[in-house]
């Protein structure tokens, strides 16, 4: 159809693209509240200690300075919050747990004198013993930062951590399937290894940022968060005001991958603005972001039995994460990990078992495929470790235990959706294609990962008099596109064009509910909804017409600015005035997503497989250990491609997101002290670092539970790059790297080994 | 906030505008242009000069505003990306990046494109290992980069043809 093909051709323009290149978007760090004040943070310079006195009497008495907030201010409200465990205090109480810890916040006129306000506070501490490794702070013995264990369930995902009181550990999961320990015995080959995965900051450009005004029943807040709900929910619950009452507006967002998901600094700023009784402004420096929270590191141990053909018969996976000073998601984060090292294979015999650890480190959180790097990394990399030793092809011996679509990776899991093998071989052919006789040090690594998709959400449309169209829900706008999706989402099913779709920012008095933006789920729970919506419309529209016009609903249309019927078209203004009086109006359409929907099918997880494919081919200088990434294909099979330009800069921009923990980031302690947390040491990929030739492979299977097929995408492609590289190493140089970054320095002497050893 | 300090009487020319201001002797570049032009379109990012997302062009060529004292652009000419074109008249730029889906989050974007603009006046026609070196500078979280090298190296051939 021509209008439909006219329509399709227009959605790659995304809205924001004209607002963001040109300096017109506001974000969140860009709103200006009237009448607000600035609040600077004084953070604990220790890493474990008791708070003996706070003196804010100097602070105070400067000119300028409206408030300054202490734990000694939250009497009288629940001072604490969590998602899965009630652990952190709005602001530090008796006792700091981490460096970087928040001990006292000032609201002043401006930034500059809440800054100098912070000099002039004293804290008196008593430093207790601390520790930063979580398989030491597991050791008997071990300091303890939580002695209570204050569970919530169902409270933001679904179910409650398993925490080990009088200990540090906050989750311990478990599963197992099948007769581990036979299979192991009667084994041909048994491997065990061990891999290490850095603490990752997100480095989301734009910094944490709130501004909240807090009034005596009602709490406003235009914040950075990428879950709105969640911080509406938590702050309802602290300072008892209901959710109604709590308005949380989301502008363009300046990245997050998860360091903005759940809730970061909402509770502390509202509790400023309650303090001071004036909206309050608290815009985070990046050195700042980096004390609030940070990819949990990982110790994953892979025990993995073979046959003598080289069939997966058993694996045993035991992960310890670092879940630093509070729980956040890390519940979740570790669950992932174990199930996401499993891998697209079969393997009859499993057993996982995870751990997330209490440290005295910033606090851990949701990165871009949660657990999901740290698992990959170690499992990938066993592989073709396990391929050398038995030398068989390390693609070959993928293949030969590679899942066939349908296959269970696990027997209580949705079925894998996605044809795995013949991704790999695509993306294979695709680089053999690329690299032409030229070619490299070559690696491979594949991943598919549940997604944790809670399938609640909702959306309403608004059809306007003059066809425009207003579609409300809470999904951030945090660069992925996820506004332009539903754009065009919208523009299809009410057959309008894109140009008179708008989707505003997020806001939580108007938009409904909606779970969160995050794990690759807002064009499909939402795109979903924002369709239902429009057929609600679409009905309403139709069944107008008919009952206005004779004949029956299905005999008419949805059109460019109207509906057709069998006496031709009529204008959508023309129809209300029929139905109005006057020639105003709206229609209005509801969407819900649950797990009931799709006749229930929504309930099974995961909601959909989110797969990766990566090839790559390094290029190594053998004299300094420095190592690039030169060509690298990335596949995923997303159902449909809904917005082809976001859906490759997702790709592409998880994958180079991927080097940075592959090569260069990592957040080091030392001391209890976080001694890189300034983008000076803290390095992160350049633009001469990404590939040179970068393709991205988007498999259109068209059979994804969202709109026309699609399923969800943006975290698959971070996954296969550290085991790429790693194993291109070891296959063309002999040189195997288990702990990340592969550094230049670890590279040189992994080289070095391997001539020793006489390797390649 | 009346601080006491003794402040500064500048004048420089803002996006082709003759503009004065007083400021104190510590205030920044990126402050200024920010609250007392009200241009937003500059970004603070690591706060350290090593990002990019502050990037503004004095004189023409890239400067890290969060990193410049304001009493420093007295007398010189200051752009900022509400200079160089609006959503109904984008710089060719601006359009490269959007034709090419050179941004996601946009943050980065407006230092980027200003740094662009001024690798291009120093060079019509950069490799595509020139723009990677001379852009290393700018960091961009979301992308991977890969599209906003399609953007410069499609700006620079068009140069180069033209």
């Amino acid at each position: 159809m021509d209008s439909a093909k006219h329509l399709h051709g227009r959605t790659e323009i995304r809205a924001d693209y004209l607002d963001k290149v040109t300096g017109e978007a506001k974000f969140a760090s860009d709103i200006v509240v009237p009448g607000m004040l600035h609040g600077r943070i004084l953070r604990s310079t220790l890493p474990h200690a008791r708070i003996l006195a706070i003196d804010t009497s100097a602070a105070l008495a400067m000119p300028g300075v409206v408030a300054v907030l202490t734990g000694a201010d939250l009497a009288g409200i629940n001072a604490h919050w969590g998602l899965y465990l009630r652990d952190r205090p709005v602001i530090a109480i008796d006792r700091v747990r981490y460096v970087g810890e928040p001990v006292a916040a000032v609201a002043a006129v401006d930034e500059f004198t809440a800054e100098e306000a912070l000099d002039a506070i004293q804290v008196d501490y008593e430093s207790l013993p601390f520790v930063t490794d979580a398989e030491e702070a597991m050791a008997p013995g071990a300091p303890i930062l939580h002695e209570d264990m204050n569970k919530l369930k169902d409270f933001y995902f679904k179910g409650e951590t398993k925490a080990v009181p009088g200990t540090n550990i906050f989750q311990h999961y478990q599963y197992e399937n099948g007769d581990v320990d036979k299979a192991f015995a009667g084994a041909h080959r048994v491997f065990e290894d061990s891999f290490t995965f850095p603490m990752v900051f997100h480095y989301a450009m734009e910094p944490h940022v709130v501004v909240a005004d807090f009034r005596e029943d009602s709490i406003a807040l235009w914040s950075c968060a990428q879950s709105p709900t969640a911080v509406q929910k938590v702050l309802s619950q602290l300072f008892e005001i209901p959710l109604a009452k709590i308005r949380v507006v989301t502008p363009f967002v300046g990245g997050g991958f998860g360091g903005k998901a759940s809730v970061k600094i909402d509770p502390l700023v509202a509790a400023l603005s309650r303090k001071a009784a004036r909206p309050v402004r608290v815009c985070l420096s990046i050195t700042e972001s980096m004390l609030t929270c940070r990819r949990l590191s990982a110790h994953v141990n892979l025990k993995t039995a073979v046959s003598e053909q080289g069939e997966l018969l058993a694996k045993s996976v035991r992960v310890v994460m670092n879940g630093g000073a509070y729980a956040d998601t890390g519940p979740a984060v570790a669950i992932k990990s174990a199930i996401r090292a499993i891998g697209p294979y079969r393997i009859p015999n499993l057993r996982l078992e995870s751990m997330a650890v209490y440290t005295n480190t910033v606090p851990g959180a949701a990165f871009r495929s949660i657990g999901g790097p740290q698992a990959v990394w170690a499992t990938e990399s066993q592989m073709d470790m396990i391929a050398e030793a038995l030398h068989i092809d390390p693609v070959a011996f993928r293949l030969a235990n590679m899942l066939d679509k349908g296959g269970l990776v696990r027997p209580d899991l949705r079925p894998l959706d996605v044809d795995m093998p013949e991704m790999l071989k695509s993306a294979l052919r695709l680089m053999d294609a690329e690299a032409g006789s030229n070619a490299r040090a070559r690696g491979v690594a594949v991943a598919a990962t549940d997604p944790g998709v809670l399938p609640v959400g909702g959306a309403i449309v608004r059809l306007k008099a003059d066809a425009s169209v207003l579609v409300l829900a809470n999904t951030v706008e945090i660069g992925q596109g996820t506004h332009g999706v539903l754009r065009s989402v919208a523009a299809r099913a009410l057959s309008q064009p894109i140009e008179r779709i708008s989707v505003p920012a997020p806001d939580t008095d108007v938009s409904p509910y909606d779970w969160g933006t995050g794990a690759s789920r807002s064009s499909v729970v939402i795109g979903l909804a924002v369709e239902e919506a429009c057929a609600d419309i679409a009905r309403q529209v139709r069944e107008l017409a008919a009952d206005l016009y004779g004949g029956e609903p299905e005999a008419f249309l949805l059109a460019d600015g109207g509906v057709v019927g069998p006496n031709g078209m009529v204008s959508i203004r023309e129809l209300l005035h029929a139905l109005n009086g006057v020639d105003s109006g709206e229609f209005i359409g509801i969407g819900r997503i649950t797990p009931r929907s799709k006749q229930g099918a929504f309930a099974r997880a995961p909601l959909f497989w989110e797969t990766a494919v990566g090839v790559g081919e390094i290029e190594v200088d053998v004299d300094t250990g420095e190592v690039r990434l030169e060509r690298y294909v990335s596949a995923a099979d997303v159902g449909h491609v809904l917005n082809r330009k976001a859906a490759e800069g997702q790709d592409e921009g998880a994958a180079v997101q991927g080097l940075g923990h592959s090569l260069y980031e990592e957040l080091v302690y030392e001391d209890g002290q976080p001694i890189n947390a300034s983008m000076i040491d803290y390095h992160v990929p350049a633009m001469d670092e990404a590939p040179h030739q970068f393709v991205t492979l988007l498999v259109e299977s068209g059979d994804g539970p969202g709109p026309e097929g699609a399923r969800g995408m943006g975290e698959g492609g971070i996954l296969p790059v550290a085991p790429v590289i790693a194993n291109a190493l070891a296959r063309r140089y002999g040189a195997r790297i288990r702990d990340l970054p592969m550094t230049p320095e670890k590279v040189w002497r992994a080289l070095n080994d391997a001539k020793k050893k006489g390797g390649k | 906030m009346k601080t006491g300090i003794p402040t500064l009487d500048i004048a420089f020319v803002l996006n082709g505008v003759r503009v004065s201001a007083t400021v104190e002797p510590r205030e920044l570049l990126i402050d200024v242009l920010r609250e007392k032009f009200e241009l937003s379109g500059t970004k603070r990012s690591c706060d350290i000069g090593v990002c990019g997302a502050c990037t503004v062009l004095i004189d023409g060529l890239p400067a890290s505003s969060c990193s410049m004292i304001a009493a420093d652009v007295d007398g010189r000419e200051v752009l900022t990306i509400e200079g160089l074109g609006t959503p109904q008249g984008l710089d060719p730029i601006q359009q490269a990046f959007v034709a090419h889906g050179a941004l996601q989050c946009g943050f980065c974007t407006p230092g980027m494109v200003l740094a662009v603009k001024g690798l291009l006046a120093l060079n019509a026609s950069p490799t595509e290992d020139e723009i990677r070196h001379f852009l290393r500078g700018n960091l961009c979280r979301c992308t991977g980069y890969v599209k906003i090298i399609e953007a410069v190296v499609d700006l620079a051939q068009r140069k180069h043809l033209g």
